[in-house]
């Protein structure tokens, strides 16, 4: 039988910015809110990135402070390492959830001290720097993660146990089994967020084959504070790159993989990178590959310009595909759209601008009573323009990049939307719609 | 200054375009490509010049011919607008604007009157074999001066002033200035391409595909020089009755494959075919498969009592010679190789000073 929890009014399905702001808004005002991360951490993509564009404000700066605040506040109870699966809804105002809660085999103990990790003899590749570069099977997965509190990989794990011997306080704990909580709740918001398109599903751009093309969120650790080699290299031979393509459009707008819609920030987070390339590597030359430059926002097409006169090159033209010299450099074979000619251009770095596609995992949460999705995967939205929170379900909304692709301004706003509509619903009283 | 043409697209889809106006121009099919280069580079121009309407841009091209549908592109094209079937169009349109007559173009969009023709000569075969009181000696002695017939009318009335309307489209009213001494350079490529076809092997795609075609029209060329020259229905050589039976089997067996790939639809070319096509492959592979029945049938002694295959076989042959060949898909075969022809010779006024 497993344990129950009632008392709440909200359960936010994902700890991402969408997530932590539609939580924040919620708890603010008086409601008791549940957050649920499927991740070891909360902070979704956002706490791994750099800049954001166009102020180039620093990422990590904007989002600690609201992951602190969701962490800390009376209002809300955080389950990381947790999925959801399950939602019944029972009447209007009257839903219940199972939580399925991993063991991290460590428990709220840890100190972050981190000795484990400098004991624990297994190397694997470290997911939170995109394979860059390794990590341990006893971990803290990044600096300013959120619970600091170490997780062992039991996959990887050799059972050695030589992080219980040097823990100095206990924290380590193998008996830990997988918990189940069943909650009861009012109302969901679902901000699970989006995946990352796989490039290897391209093969023609190499991604996977060949070393120096890496994905933009690899180029994207590569300009953090915390980078995994505390300077720009390309992973084949550790050079220093000075020459380095960006390829747009890789897994956008694209049917043969089944996402024709744009992702609306590739086009800026390139124009981003490119402009802190220019800083980080003052004599590279950066190319961006393109086939329409969508700088749509306010302020995106002065930052457009801007990396122009840095001395960015644009070239109209979608890389058709992608071939290594012995060098390990990259020959990129294009069409100069401009001129009309079948051109290649040899790079010694090129970074795939992956697209956004659907985080589909909110399809297999509810139980008694299905949620719509739209064409292209993401959660429905049954009254897009006049009420964008709204799902096919009553009482469950969503936030964020769970609706489609969006940028980080946008999703806060979409959660603020989320979080507003879902206050409107606890409010009514049942007999009104 | 050209014109814009929107209707253009509506006559192209007859001829098995589709989907090509949902190009947003990125270039990905030019550049993944490999027949493509600085100089010819394509197929996304011509996807251009389709959706404009630019008929006389694409008339006094040679890149539609240039393109051997390995399919890459329409596998890859993010707008799935099917690059590989437009130029396959585009060739089957400039197969209709080459032949004077007009009859090519009527017979590729309206199959009713390709199915006329064929019975009309169906008919014919039969009507003539009545006349000839179904006497297999005189039917078959004229068989075989129709076939030589055939091909000296076809050439010289159809064929060969089609050729010079293509040239006359590419070479003459683009006012590209060839000096005479540049033909006669560039004869020899011709002749390669002609019987080689090795341009395809720049595709990416596996090379059985060129191998299949290249014996094909070597078995294909070779039983026409034994049925009209060697005589082979009549001859009593062993070594040619053999050599015969071995080019008519290459052709049946090969088109046998070409039918039963189109029917699969599993490779790019073979997954969208136009009536054309289905004739082209269907009537090939049934001349090589009558004409091999026949000699079976003639060595074993059993044609006097079964002329019916051998009118069938007639019929057949016919209907390639009068249909198919002059007005069909098997002119491919010279459009293909004075195309390469006329675009050696534009390459070879740009190199000179």
């Amino acid at each position: 039988m497993p344990e129950q929890k009632s008392g709440y009014d909200v359960l936010v399905i994902g700890g991402g910015i969408a997530g932590e702001e539609a939580a924040l808004n919620l708890a603010n005002i008086g409601y008791k809110v549940i957050l649920v991360e499927k991740d070891i951490s909360i902070g979704g993509k956002m706490i791994h990135l750099s800049k954001v564009f166009p102020t180039l404000d620093c990422a990590a700066c904007i989002t600690t402070p609201k992951v602190s605040e969701t962490a800390r506040h009376p209002n809300i109870s955080i389950f990381t390492n947790s999925e959801v699966k399950d939602i019944e809804k029972n009447s209007e105002k009257n839903f219940t959830a199972t939580l399925v809660e991993k063991p991290r085999y460590v428990t709220e103990d840890c100190t972050g001290c981190q000795i484990c990790e400098e004991k624990c003899p297994v190397v694997v590749n470290d997911q939170y720097q995109w394979d860059l570069v390794g990590r341990k099977a006893v971990y803290i997965p990044f600096s300013i993660a959120n619970p600091r509190i170490a997780v062992i990989d039991i996959e990887n794990c050799i059972l050695c146990g030589l992080c219980e011997k040097v823990c100095p306080a206990n924290a380590i704990d193998f008996t830990q089994e997988e918990k189940q909580t069943e909650i009861k709740i009012k109302s969901i918001i679902i901000a699970t967020g989006y995946d990352l398109f796989d490039p290897e599903l391209m093969p023609r751009y190499g991604f996977g084959k060949y070393k120096n093309v890496v994905t933009s969120m690899q180029m994207e650790r590569q300009l953090v504070p915390t980078r995994p080699y505390n300077a720009v290299l390309r992973p084949k031979d550790g050079k220093m790159p000075d020459n380095i393509a960006y390829v747009l459009c890789t897994g956008s707008r694209d049917e043969t993989i089944g996402n024709p819609i744009c992702s609306q920030v590739c086009c800026m987070y390139s124009v981003k990178q490119a402009q802190l390339l220019m800083g980080a590597l003052p004599m590279a030359d950066v190319t961006i590959y393109y086939i329409h430059v969508r700088a749509f926002g306010k302020g995106f097409c002065e930052f457009y310009q801007q990396s122009k006169g840095m001395g960015v090159e644009f070239i109209k033209g979608k890389v058709g595909t992608i071939k290594e010299n012995e060098n390990g450099n990259l020959v990129v074979r294009y069409e100069d759209i401009e001129e009309g000619k079948v051109k290649e251009a040899e790079h010694d770095l090129v970074v795939l601008s992956v697209g956004i596609l659907a985080n589909t995992d909110f399809t297999t949460m509810f139980k008694n009573i299905k949620i719509g999705q739209d064409n292209f995967n993401y959660v429905k939205q049954t009254d897009e323009l006049t009420n964008p929170a709204k799902t096919t379900i009553e009482g469950v909304f969503v936030a964020g990049t769970a609706s489609g692709p969006m940028d980080i301004p946008d999703s806060i706003l979409s959660a603020g939307a989320a979080s507003a509509e879902t206050a409107s619903y606890l409010r009514r009283t049942n007999n009104e719609k | 200054m050209s014109k814009i043409n929107p209707d253009f697209s509506t006559e192209l889809k007859k001829y098995g375009a589709i989907n090509f106006n949902a190009c947003y121009n990125c270039g990905n099919c030019t550049a993944v490509c490999s027949l493509s280069d600085e100089d010819n580079s394509f197929p996304r121009s011509m996807i251009r010049f389709s959706v404009l309407g630019l008929e006389s841009e694409i008339q006094s091209s040679v890149i539609p011919w240039l393109c051997y549908y390995c399919g890459e592109c329409s596998e890859t094209c993010p707008k799935q607008a099917n690059p590989g079937e437009l130029m396959m169009s585009l060739r089957r349109w400039l197969t209709t604007k080459y032949d004077w007559t007009g009859l090519s173009g009527l017979l590729y969009k309206f199959i009713q009157l390709s199915i006329i023709a064929f019975i009309l000569t169906a008919v014919g075969v039969i009507v003539f074999s009545v006349y000839e009181n179904f006497k297999l000696e005189n039917i078959m002695h004229y068989g075989h001066l129709f076939e030589m017939l055939a091909i000296g009318a076809v050439f010289s009335l159809i064929l060969i002033p089609n050729i010079i309307r293509m040239w006359w489209f590419i070479i003459l009213k683009p006012k590209v200035k060839v000096p005479i001494v540049y033909y006669f350079k560039g004869i020899w490529d011709l002749i390669v391409h002609m019987f080689t076809q090795k341009r395809t092997l720049g595709c990416d795609d596996n090379q059985f595909r060129w191998f299949e075609h290249f014996i094909l029209v070597g078995g294909y060329l070779a039983l026409l020089f034994t049925t009209i020259v060697l005589d082979w229905f009549g001859t009593e050589n062993l070594f040619i009755i053999v050599l015969g039976y071995v080019e008519s089997g290459i052709i049946f067996i090969v088109t046998f494959d070409f039918v039963l790939s189109r029917m699969k639809k599993k490779k790019e070319i073979s997954k969208f075919s136009q009536p054309s096509d289905w004739f082209f492959v269907i009537w090939l592979f049934l001349l090589g498969f009558t004409a091999f029945v026949v000699r079976v049938f003639i060595d074993t002694n059993l044609l006097e009592n079964n002329i019916w295959i051998y009118l069938f076989h007639l019929i057949i042959l016919v209907q390639w010679a009068l249909i198919i060949v002059p007005f069909g898909k098997w002119t491919h075969f010279l459009y293909r190789s004075f195309a390469m022809y006329f675009e050696k010779l534009q390459k070879d006024i740009k190199i000179s000073p």
